[in-house]
């Protein structure tokens, strides 16, 4: 599949800020499975420094800072991504999930690939105990890795409600696990805890699902707005597989990896620091427009998501 | 030669003879080593003179002099240590009067031992964040390092500035039952200890001068001066833009950051006081931004950077990774060298030094084993009961190792059962360690010496001549008999370590001597974070001082009988309610308690006791730019205000602390104005007591002699701006509005009248880094001038109420001016954790 992909977010403080420092997580990159052949990052006010770079783990980040007295800032990304169907695995073959477990404690790599980054509590994942408890249930002893991580995610799909009022970006995913509700992150960050409170590497993916289904298909959950999921690894074989606990989805061709890390922190799209006070507000656009596989140059119009598509949420809750 | 060696014999005998009396009763514990004596019960030969020396002295006077030791170090810590710490400010480790011995050839073992541990640890650091030969080739286990909190992913490939990751280096040793030395721990992320060395050896060797010099006690100055030419080589400028970065006055180990920032003259940084602008780091000073090449870093690794490290951070520098990634900074250590601590590393270590040194290593550390690998696992599990079970990566395991190591048999049976089941699933987070038992030194105790186990830290730095160790420690000395290492966790006392030299040793000191001292006569630029402290220091003070003049005043007003004093004791109550010293519950009460409530409430933010924590507040901040008397000064009074006042004899007791406060406020004047030199810290400190004084002395004078004007008030005008004596001397007749008002605002050489203020700050503002000459005046300088003008223009009867508010208007105007010019460093209020949600 190929997309293009036009994003917008825009903060509004309530008092002019006369100096900002930020770090700018908003443009895909090619990777194993994807590849982004045109992209563009745009950036109000001018920025007096800027420094583009890959963090560890391969995303693209710029740092940026600003100098210009703003009430008002604002990115806007476009991408051109196109996207390979992963390889069909079958869920009952592979090692088991405590032979990935003991493969995480010999891993002989530290590569950004390895799973052992992701085996470990991070900024956002404390491992709790109730969470490890409700998830050993699909874990009985012996059984394979993928086979119990995909009916992880399907409990997830079916125990919790999607409610983008429960939660919040900073809401522990201890909270949204006894609500039995939240959003795309919630989910994600429950399911990762969890597997990780066994000892299983579970990275947490942000990105982009297409925002028109397919004909005679449903829309998905999360397409408005930055979306996020879960990889898990599942031995040297299968690798990293995603995992899409908010739609109970294999990831296929539906999903545009934008960042991946540990947890929401690695890949915030916007994080900072800035001098000034006052309330915040945010706003963000998404579009994930499939191209005709026929007229592959063909553009998207100009300056398509628009002005921030209306919305007037205080943060940022991805999909 | 044969006289000498009789002589020595003797004299063997003779310390032997002296060291009986005190060690009749010294039994070692059985089953393990013991520093002073050997296994047959003899005194080990480096203990003799020591021994000698205290028992020619006797017990009261040793215990004297011991005293005496504890008594520096109290003041000392005054002087540093925060009051609001669970600890009452006392230092955590009270000091074990007796020094560790270590005679010269075990030192340059130990000292052998420790340099080749620190080049396989640099080595280590260098290979984990560089090539990363050591994982790829199976030494070192993935999991090993990317579990630790302390591998930070961002300097992954980043060469640290100065080409090492580690610049200081300490170990934790112990020494076992076979007499060999055991390397317990390894720190590298920011060891501390250096600092309260320094102090603990400065504190003996004061009580035992003479002991310290005949037995070749080796200084320690020479480290120092070593490390600190180590790290002002890295600053390229040339210009010795080191700093010591902080997290601050709340950190446990602030009073060492404070106490190692002077003694080796760096400026004390916290991030606050930082910005990073195009790869590099500078300071906010009040001359603007200044660069600091190198930090001297006491602030945690993840710590130091909100953007790219913890996002919780408040304590860090936005951008610091960004400026290590370009080369613009030098940290030492380099962020990330905290990862060596992770205790798992050491069941690792003991085979990949030799690997990386080509030879085995000289200081064994204990035996550990990591549980992340099934046949670590069942080893651990196996012999559960008899090891040291520790979290692997961090000093604490939430909701199964809260305190830290434990010997499996020690755990409860609930307890137990957990930690083995986390230990079957994540393995990872576990380590097995051997159990040590550690040796035992002497501590006195009443003229009797007892054994007592203890652990040794050791100190490397990396310095121009290469690494250096200090020659002393930093040691911790159980409480307890317990000598199993695990149980020494906290508690417990700090020793001295003297190494004893071959013969005579250098006297290098860092300490200041006649005509030894460096002359430097500028410390470089204030930050804004201290001129901002010392300002509102300067405000505080003055008002406390105020306040504590209008209730002297007040009270002595309260039983007068003199016609009008009923009119001023209602004028003064009103000055206090304006200002907020006096509780609304008390309004009506009588005018004893509203003046009681005032000096003892601490629940009323004008009340004293407020006034004076707001000034300790600031001033504990910026506690290393003050003299540590004025320091003290301040902190004991808020110390006596905030002793709640006996219900019996409150009065008295109310009228003696009122009195005992003024005293201490004159006294923290007197030492901050004779004591400090004349830059602008303490220029922001005069500036900020001279706009309070004008704002108040004005607001006094329009309350005072507004309306219905009588002797009585004019003699509170004159008592409160302390000018009795002056106007008496003056002028023969009673009290007059004129000549009183003249005396009281307008007399420039009455230090307490409002157009001496005004002079001042006026000069003050003349003198700070924004002034040229040559160039417009700025805004706080017009309004002075302005200022300066209606003091000449006016007479002493046209200062009415409208004149006299708008004076207090453009006082507090001209203070506004200043701190929008000179302290605006406040960095980031919002973090990206605030930023999203």
């Amino acid at each position: 599949m190929k997309y293009d992909i036009h994003q917008a977010t825009a903060y509004l403080y309530a008092s002019p800020v006369p100096v900002a420092r930020h770090i700018v997580r908003m443009v895909p990159v090619s990777r194993p499975g994807q590849r982004v052949t045109d992209s563009h990052i745009a950036v109000d006010p001018e920025p007096a420094e800027w420094v583009e770079t890959r963090d560890f783990f391969g995303n693209q980040v710029a740092h940026i800072r600003i100098e210009t007295a703003h009430t008002r800032f604002t990115v806007r990304t476009s991408a051109r991504v196109e996207v390979d169907p992963p390889p069909e695995r079958d869920p009952a073959a592979g090692p088991s999930w405590e032979e990935v477990r003991e493969a995480v404690g010999h891993s002989e790599d530290l590569t950004p690939h390895s799973p052992v980054h992701h085996a470990f509590p991070s900024p956002a994942v404390t491992l709790c105990e109730p969470i490890t408890d409700w998830t050993r249930k699909s874990f009985p002893p012996g059984r394979p890795m993928l086979e119990a991580c995909v009916e992880l995610m399907q409990r997830i799909y079916d125990d919790f409600a999607y409610d983008s009022r429960a939660t919040d970006v900073s809401t522990p995913a201890i909270e949204a696990f006894e609500m039995r509700r939240g959003v795309c992150q919630d989910f994600a960050h429950i399911m990762i805890t969890g597997l990780r409170g066994l000892g299983l590497p579970a990275a947490y993916v942000s990105g982009f699902l297409r925002t028109e289904p397919p004909p005679g298909k449903e829309r998905l959950q999360g397409a408005d707005a930055t979306h996020a999921w879960v990889s898990v690894w599942c031995g040297s074989e299968f690798q990293w597989i995603g995992l899409d606990p908010t739609n109970a989805l294999i990831v296929s061709t539906d999903h545009v990896v934008l960042a991946n890390g540990r947890d929401y922190t690695d890949v915030a799209p916007i994080g900072g620091v800035l001098v000034g006070s006052g309330r915040q507000k945010l706003s963000v656009a998404v579009d994930v427009i499939p191209m005709p596989e026929t007229t592959p140059d063909a553009m998207a119009p100009d300056g398509a998501p628009g002005e921030a598509g209306g919305m007037d949420d205080e943060t940022e809750n991805p999909g | 030669m044969a006289g000498g060696s009789e002589l020595q014999a003797l004299t063997r005998r003779f310390e032997a003879e002296a060291a009986d009396s005190l060690m009749s009763s010294y039994r070692p514990l059985p089953g393990v080593h013991d520093e002073l004596v050997d296994a047959e019960g003899k005194l080990r030969p480096q203990w003799g003179p020591l021994l000698a020396g205290l028992a020619e002295m006797g017990v009261e006077e040793v215990n004297r002099l011991f005293t005496a030791a504890d008594r520096y170090l109290h003041r000392s810590g005054v002087f540093y240590r925060v009051y609001d710490d669970a600890g009452g400010g006392e230092r955590p480790w009270p000091l074990a009067h007796l020094p560790l011995l270590i005679d010269d050839t075990e030192w340059q073992a130990l000292s052998r031992g420790l340099i080749q541990r620190a080049q396989m640890l640099e080595s280590v650091l260098a290979d984990i964040y560089g090539d990363g030969e050591l994982v790829r080739s199976g030494a070192l286990p993935a999991a090993a390092v990317a579990g630790s909190p302390e591998f930070l992913r961002p300097l992954v490939g980043v060469d640290p500035h100065g080409g090492s990751f580690l610049r200081l280096y300490a170990a934790d040793l112990g020494r076992g039952p076979d007499g060999r030395w055991w390397v317990l721990s390894d720190r590298t992320q920011s060891p501390s200890g250096a600092g309260y060395a320094l102090e603990n050896r400065i504190a003996i060797s004061r009580s035992l001068p003479d002991l310290s010099r005949s037995m070749n006690v080796v200084r320690l100055a020479g480290y120092f001066q070593g490390l600190r030419a180590g790290l002002t080589k890295l600053d390229r400028s040339g210009e010795g833009r080191v700093g010591l970065l902080t997290p601050g006055p709340l950190n446990e180990t602030y009073f060492e950051h404070a106490y190692l920032a002077r003694y080796l003259g760096f400026v004390l940084l916290q991030g606050e006081d930082l910005t990073v602008r195009d790869n590099a780091v500078y300071v906010r000073t009040v001359a603007g931004l200044k660069r600091v090449d190198v930090l001297l870093r006491r602030l945690d690794s993840d710590f130091a950077d909100p953007l790219e490290l913890n996002p919780r951070s408040r304590l860090g520098i936005p951008g610091l990774v960004q400026a290590v990634r370009a080369g613009g900074v030098a940290l030492a250590n380099a962020l990330g060298a905290g990862l060596i601590e992770a205790p798992l590393m050491m069941s690792f270590l003991p085979k990949i030094g030799p690997r990386i040194l080509g030879e085995d290593l000289l200081l064994p550390n204990v035996a550990t084993w990591w549980c992340g690998q099934e046949t670590e696992r069942e080893r651990v599990l196996d012999s559960f009961d008899d090891l040291v079970i520790a979290p692997a990566f961090g000093r604490s395991l939430p909701g199964l190792l809260e305190d830290g190591p434990v010997i499996g048999a020690d755990l409860t049976p609930a307890r137990r059962e957990e930690v083995l089941k986390a230990i079957q699933t994540r393995g990872v987070d576990f380590i097995g360690q051997e159990a040590v038992r550690l040796s035992t030194m002497p501590v006195w105790r009443n003229g009797q010496l007892e054994p007592r186990p203890f652990i040794l830290r050791l100190f490397v730095a990396a310095t121009e001549k290469g690494w250096q160790v200090m020659p002393g420690g930093f040691c911790r000395v159980s409480d307890s008999r317990d000598s199993r290492a695990v149980t020494m966790q906290r508690g417990g006392r700090s020793a001295d370590v003297w190494v004893l030299g071959a013969g005579p040793v250098d006297q290098t000191t860092l300490l200041p001597a006649p005509g030894a001292a460096e002359v430097r006569r500028q410390v470089g630029p204030l930050p804004s974070r201290a001129a901002d402290n010392f300002f509102w220091l300067g405000r505080y003070v003055e008002r406390a001082e105020l306040t504590l003049r209008l209730l002297r005043t007040l009270v002595g007003r309260l039983s007068s009988t003199i016609e009008g004093d009923n009119v001023s004791v209602t004028k003064l109550t009103h000055l206090l309610k304006s200002w907020g010293a006096v509780p609304a519950d008390l309004a009506h009460a009588r005018t004893t308690r509203q003046a009681f409530a005032a000096l003892s409430r601490s629940d009323l933010s004008g009340a004293l006791p407020s006034i004076v924590e707001a000034a300790r507040q600031t001033a504990s901040v910026i506690r290393d730019r003050l003299s540590p008397d004025a320091w003290r000064t301040l902190a004991d009074l808020a110390l006596m205000l905030a002793e709640p006042v006996p219900a019996k004899g409150a009065e008295a007791e109310s009228h003696e602390r009122l009195e005992r406060a003024l005293r201490s406020l004159s006294a923290f004047s007197g030492l901050a104005s004779e004591n400090m030199n004349r830059q602008a810290g303490w220029r922001f400190l005069d500036l900020g007591r001279r706009i309070e004084r004008g704002i108040s002395t004005a607001r006094i004078a329009r309350t005072l002699v507004g309306e219905m004007v009588s002797a009585s008030t004019l003699d509170v005008l004159l008592e409160l701006c302390d000018s009795q004596i002056t106007y008496r001397s003056r002028y023969v007749m009673t009290e007059s509005r004129a000549p009183v008002l003249d005396m009281v605002l307008l007399d420039p050489v009455n230090p307490r009248s409002l157009a001496y203020q005004i002079d001042a700050i006026a000069e003050h503002l003349d003198q700070l880094p924004a002034h040229h000459g040559d160039e417009p005046p700025l805004p706080e300088e017009r309004l002075a001038a302005r200022l300066l003008a209606s003091m000449k223009a006016f007479g002493a009867n046209e200062f009415d109420d409208a004149r006299l508010t708008e004076v207090e208007m453009q006082l507090m105007e001209l203070s506004n001016d200043i701190a929008e010019r000179y302290f605006i460093h406040r960095s980031p209020v919002e973090t990206p954790w605030d930023l999203l949600a």
